[in-house]
């Protein structure tokens, strides 16, 4: 019994310590001023800055472009060695988008950091939150991730209208695009992420739901991967119409080299001519270049052949 | 091809055991040679933290070491520099010491860290993570699967060597070592084929080894892993010498063979898991730098494995200093510094006519 009181005692004790500590931390949390910002991202954690954030960089090139086409130009402090844009070729490298150096990006004092959510090590992330840099991690696999991208980032760098405006606009250029293929006829596409082993867009992913708006059919629509490694023989039976080949990311995908393939030599449309090229740069970016991209896809998807067969 | 097989042979360089015309060696004292490596580390150590792909003044430097000045070279100097030098070291000097004990147990040269398949068990586990998305969702559970990944591995290794004969025996513990390793790299694969390209990305990475994500947690982790398994193999040497002459000699002097083996064993095999755990595989050390101890000294392991613990952690410190400082923010993947810079050394100490 006396050991029952003792014990009774410890344990109220301690309960009055929790509550007191609880109630405040809670006296805290309300002190603390409310942040400008409060947002979500796309690994679910919740990013708060108390004012836009003055100094950027950005891990990931399509977001690069986004704050580029948003104006925040001036507020990037760093890029990725896969960064082409001219207005971000002089800034420093901070090396790969995946393993960058971290202590260049501290040295570059950036009051946000943006990065890959495909990066399933939580490492980077892990090391920029302790030195004080916000983290925001942002999805770049479909069209609606693209659309949120951008208002993110906008609100994240203080430009919501600019990001609302570039939202318009690529939305008024994919409606055109959807708009003009409206009465045309749907050709199947097999697109070539990778030509060996071939490797194609699934359609989850912006470039499959762009093949779409643009008025093409992927042989491989009923994949659900997002980047399926697809047989050569698949190809050859599902036979599409149009091959297209994005070219600049990777140097194997060049038109001469898929006709002396082995394989794509016997698909139809390589046989005939039907192999369209589009640059990589522009295809493979989810970016605000996507109504670009789409234009092009339909262009490249909705080809004259017969005009230049002709000798 | 029998001399790579080793046998104990005076004349042999790489012979794995000790022999008499190794004793002239010990002229250098034991004392001298430990001094001299612990100062090549404290000159690898001062550079990691002295060089890196931001440059710092020598001045900014010595006051982030005591907290002071730009908080920014604090963060990088106490935060990033720091825990990734120790832990380069740490792993270094285990994977040399567990790649040094291999060497003596199996009595073989071409033995190394990874030989038991500790590596494709760390990596299955680090490549489920991955895939699953607990990797995501719970920062240490990356490492944690890794360990738990080598530590099942090692497990069935040895209850398929110990299966088979009355004892344990060295040749049925490498070929299961070796088939457990070629069947979870299947695995591993056969995973990858079906993940997503991120996972397969993310996997690789871990794959290559780095130690861009050491924290000082890591650090104390596996700091106190490693001080008990190293103090446990160094008073191992003794049994670990008279082993490598051969098991009924060593059985006649008076060790206990079988409990010699499984306690080297399993703390070689552990030093190893931890290391995988927190920097993914490193090729390389473990091999080499035990062999470069005994070209120098000889392969008296009372001597061997304290010199190879300093030794890798040296080593392994320079070239992960290489690694990010050679390229500016380009890191370099640590696999390919430690073998460009490790190769050319040890074919020199492999020609040096001393040691023929």
């Amino acid at each position: 019994m006396f050991k029952g009181t003792i014990l009774h005692r410890v344990v109220r004790v301690v309960a009055i310590v929790a509550l007191l500590c609880a109630a405040a931390r809670a006296a805290n949390a309300q002190a603390k001023p409310a942040a400008a910002i409060e947002l979500t991202d796309a690994a679910g954690h919740v990013v708060r800055l108390a004012k836009p954030a003055r100094r950027v960089i950005s891990l990931i090139p399509s977001a690069t472009e986004t704050l580029i086409a948003l104006g925040a130009t001036p507020q990037i402090v760093g890029r990725t060695r896969y960064d082409v844009a001219p207005e971000v070729a002089k800034l420093p490298s901070v090396g790969g988008g995946l393993d960058p150096s971290v202590e260049t990006i501290v040295s570059l004092h950036p009051d946000l950091v943006i990065a890959w959510e495909s990066d399933k090590r939580q490492q980077i992330r892990q090391q920029l939150i302790a030195a004080g840099i916000a983290v925001f991690v942002l999805r770049t696999q479909d069209t609606t991730d693209i659309f949120r991208g951008m208002a993110n980032l906008g609100r994240l760098t203080g430009r919501d209208s600019a990001a609302r405006a570039v939202a318009t606009s690529v939305r008024g250029e994919l409606e055109v695009v959807r708009r003009r293929v409206a009465g045309l006829s749907t050709p199947t596409v097999f697109y070539v992420v990778y030509s060996d082993p071939p490797m194609t867009a699934g359609p989850a992913t912006f470039i499959g739901q762009l093949l779409d708006l643009a008025g093409g059919r992927s042989i491989f629509a009923d994949l659900r991967q997002n980047w399926p490694t697809v047989a050569m023989e698949e190809i050859v039976r599902r036979d599409p119409d149009v091959v297209i080949v994005p070219v600049g990311e990777f140097k194997t995908n060049t038109i001469d080299r898929f006709r002396g393939l082995a394989g794509w030599r016997e698909l139809r449309a390589v046989r005939e001519g039907r192999v369209v090229t589009v640059p990589a740069d522009l295809s493979s970016r989810p970016g605000p270049g996507i109504g670009e991209a789409a234009r092009v896809l339909s262009a490249a998807i909705h080809h004259d052949f017969s005009a230049r067969a002709k000798p | 091809m029998t001399t790579l097989l080793a046998t104990p042979n005076g004349a042999d360089p790489l012979a794995v055991s000790p022999s008499p015309s190794r004793r002239v060696r010990l002229a250098w004292p034991l004392a001298l040679r430990l001094i001299m490596l612990a100062t090549l580390l404290a000159v690898a150590l001062l550079a990691a933290v002295r060089l890196g792909a931001v440059s710092l003044t020598t001045r900014a430097l010595l006051d982030a070491t005591v907290g002071r000045g730009d908080p920014t070279t604090v963060t990088i100097v106490r935060e990033l520099r720091l825990p990734r030098a120790l832990q380069a070291a740490l792993v270094g000097a285990a994977l040399a010491v567990s790649g040094a004990t291999f060497q003596a147990l199996l009595r073989n040269p071409l033995a190394e860290p990874y030989i038991l398949g500790v590596s494709s068990g760390a990596a299955a586990g680090a490549v489920l993570a991955v895939v699953t998305g607990w990797a995501v969702r719970f920062f240490w559970a990356l490492p944690i699967a890794a360990f738990t990944g080598a530590f099942m591995s090692m497990l069935l290794v040895f209850r398929i060597a110990f299966r088979v004969g009355r004892a344990l025996d060295t040749k049925v513990l490498l070929l299961s070592g070796v088939v457990v390793s070629s069947f979870l790299v299947a695995v591993i694969w056969l995973i990858l084929t079906f993940a997503d390209t991120e996972s397969v990305r993310s996997a690789i990475f871990w794959m290559m080894g780095s130690h861009a994500g050491a924290s000082w947690r890591s650090v104390a982790i596996l700091g106190s892993c490693l001080v008990p398994s190293l103090l446990i193999l160094f008073a191992l040497a003794r049994p670990l010498n008279l082993l490598a002459i051969g098991e009924p000699t060593a059985a006649y002097l008076g060790t206990s063979v079988e409990r010699t083996k499984i306690v080297a064993f399993a703390t070689a095999t552990l030093l190893t898991a931890a290391s995988v755990s927190v920097s993914g595989t490193i090729g390389f050390v473990g091999l080499v730098v035990p062999h470069a101890i005994r070209l120098l000294w000889g392969s008296d392991n009372r001597g061997l494995l304290p010199c190879s613990a300093i030794a890798g952690a040296a080593f392994l410190v320079g070239a992960d200093t290489l690694a990010r400082s050679l390229a500016g923010a380009n890191e370099l993947p640590i696999g390919i510094v430690t073998a460009l810079v490790g190769v050319p050394c040890f074919v020199w100490l492999l020609r040096r006519p001393a040691a023929a």
